[in-house]
């Protein structure tokens, strides 16, 4: 790692300079919340942002993506990344980003996420401003962030430290006007990035390991995952926000000519109804997780268990967007998982 | 993910022979209606290539336009000059695969998943319990084992359908009855004035013969089959270490990303889809 500074005058000019070059993905304003755009201008980056309202994974995993193109029975793949800045990341997307570039890896590489995510130069800011519902400060806090190739502390009204990572972190340095930074710009950066952590609103009491043995003990507790579902709508809403869920369908689709189309690959969430359904033939069909209550504890389990060995700590980074897009407001992990570890001691 | 790779339009080209999502080309040698809802294909892939497989392994079948679908192979793969696959008409992909002639296409990605485990099964007792549309998986160890019968000692087939109308391969069945590598025992629930054969569930098979306790079971049916089976097999006292069930998910991607298929912690399509018993037995939503 290599420290820099860039002056608060010069920064703008920064991103404009890599706006001639390339597209940067970057948090704007955008009602309710923010969101992670292709930026126009330097002016409209808020790096001020508390949370945006779909994670950045969307720069390189997109809702929906084409995966081949066929005309006829010829058919081809659309894999063609461009070079891209994705900017402004807060420490929990970018470990979210960082278990989504492993599970998109291990045992099937898939080329259609991973060359788009090879082409994107990922910077990360410091946290600025705290969602309401968030809760990072204690959940994966103590996994460091991998992935990123450079991170930016606003360190006063005079301007950012830039740490730079990789070599695409390095190439940036390039754009912008930087000098060495300084021992006191480096120590006040980390001060600032460790105290933020303290301020989370909401705040998971046990460690990693406790949650997992009882959330696991808690699986036949059927009343319990029925109870935690009751109100839940099926709408998927918490798994459509969630930057660490990667499941996703697949579907066909024809051109009005009827002998051309594409084949489509969408987010999918594991909480709508028929994400477990088979049909069997003759009418019938089989869901095999047919109540809600099955399908909130995949989800728990997913994001609190299953993977943990795998990745290294959960599948969730506690920013808190499933909390605020629930309608029923039931899908908050922090509440979830209170609530189970109350009823394991009740 | 810090590879510095420097990205141009000729790339894509090369993309394409990594991608995962990006099927075969497959010419339909041979299609058969088996029942008024399945129909039996034997497919090769048009680059003249060799599917190279084992018995249990699953595909993704697809048709451009209508979509892919997961499918297990019907053919042993000792039959190597094609290979065979069966499909029901249940929604918009099958229907549409069950419209094709011989000499059209279908585009295949795979072979995926762990197949019925031959190492465990070479050198005992076998039986094969099928259900249904269960017997297609099946049939490609069936068929492995009567070309490599050396390797296995007996070999017991249970094959259950709901009426006689519904049984798949006639032309396999007839050969089995006669065939003294293989004893087939058969039932149907509802007969109809052909049947001649047993008639009941599927467990009451176990009447008919002696099943010894060192036998390796294969279990493949509707999933409401499994239970039934298994109490019988644990009367027996056959170690669920020698058990192996074909579970049936929607596997949508088959790579293990998709999610749909899974099983608490466990990909069917990668784990899967052939899972020994004692690995699957305390997961809730298996059986």
């Amino acid at each position: 790692m290599t420290a820099y500074f860039i002056e608060e005058k010069d920064f703008n000019d920064f991103i404009n300079q890599i706006l001639q070059v390339m597209p940067v993905i970057a948090p704007v304003a955008k009602e309710p919340l923010f969101s992670f755009e292709e930026l126009q201008n330097a002016e409209q980056l808020r790096l001020d942002y508390d949370l945006t309202i779909l994670p950045p994974k969307k720069a390189f995993f997109p809702p929906q993506q084409v995966i081949l193109r066929f005309n006829a029975g010829k058919f081809e793949g659309t894999v063609n990344p461009r070079k891209q800045v994705l900017l402004g990341v807060h420490l929990y997307d970018i470990k979210a980003i960082d278990q989504t570039d492993f599970l998109y890896t291990e045992n099937y590489e898939d080329i259609n996420y991973t060359a788009y995510r090879r082409a994107t130069t990922l910077v990360g800011s410091n946290i600025q401003n705290i969602a309401k519902r968030a809760f990072w400060g204690s959940i994966s806090h103590d996994v460091p962030a991998k992935g990123q190739d450079a991170f930016m502390t606003k360190l006063d009204a005079k301007g950012y430290l830039f740490e730079v990572f990789s070599d695409k972190g390095e190439e940036l340095l390039a754009y912008g006007n930087f000098q060495a930074a300084s021992q006191a710009q480096i120590v006040l950066a980390n001060k600032i990035n460790q105290d933020i952590k303290e301020q989370c609103p909401e705040k998971l009491n046990y460690s990693r390991e406790e949650m997992a043995s009882t959330i696991r003990q808690s699986f036949k507790n059927t009343a319990l995952w029925d109870e935690l579902a009751e109100d839940c709508f099926s709408c998927g809403s918490c798994n459509t926000t969630c930057p660490t869920c990667y499941c996703f369908n697949i579907e066909d689709q024809w051109n009005v000519d009827q002998t051309s189309g594409q084949r489509t690959r969408y987010w999918d969430s594991c909480m709508t109804e028929d994400f477990a359904t088979i049909s069997s033939g003759g009418g019938h069909s089989e869901n095999f997780r047919a109540r809600r209550g099955e399908r909130m504890r995949h989800r728990i389990m997913r994001k609190m268990v299953y993977l943990n060995e795998k990745l290294g700590s959960q599948a969730c980074v506690g920013c808190g967007r499933c909390a605020i897009a629930c309608t029923a407001d039931i899908a908050d992990p922090v509440q979830i998982v209170n609530r189970i570890m109350e009823a394991a001691h009740e | 993910m810090n590879n510095d790779t420097v990205m141009t339009e000729t790339l894509a080209e090369t993309f394409d022979s990594l991608n995962i999502f990006l099927p075969k080309e497959a010419k339909i040698l041979k299609v058969r209606d088996t029942t008024p809802y399945e129909r039996h294909f034997t497919l090769k892939y048009a680059d003249g290539s060799k599917m190279l497989f084992e018995p249990g392994q699953i595909l993704e079948v697809s048709l451009f336009g209508y979509g892919e679908i997961p499918i297990g192979l019907a053919s042993s793969p000792t039959r190597e000059n094609s290979f065979d696959i069966v499909v029901r008409t249940v929604g918009r992909v099958s229907t549409a695969i069950n419209q094709l002639q011989s000499g059209e296409s279908l585009y295949i990605r795979g072979p995926y998943g762990n197949g019925f485990k031959l190492n465990q099964l070479r050198g005992h007792p076998i039986l094969v319990v099928a259900g249904g549309i269960g017997l297609c998986p099946t049939r490609s160890l069936i068929q492995y084992i009567l070309d490599r019968r050396q390797e296995f000692k007996g070999f017991t087939l249970f094959y259950g359908t709901r009426d006689p109308a519904q049984q798949l391969f006639i032309d396999d069945l007839s050969d089995w009855r006669a065939n003294e590598n293989i004893d087939l025992y058969e039932t149907v629930d509802k007969a109809d004035e052909t049947w001649k054969g047993h008639i009941g569930v599927i467990t009451e098979l176990f009447k008919k013969t002696n099943i010894s306790a060192d036998t390796r079971v294969i279990i493949c049916g509707p999933p409401v089959m499994f239970k039934f089976v298994i109490h019988e097999l644990d009367k027996i006292g056959i170690s669920h270490d020698n058990i192996f069930v074909d579970l049936e998910r929607r596997m949508k991607c088959a790579i293990g990303k998709c999610g749909h298929c899974q099983i608490n912690d466990k990909y069917v399509c990668l784990d899967g889809p052939v899972f020994s018993l004692s690995d699957i037995i305390h997961l809730e939503e298996a059986l």
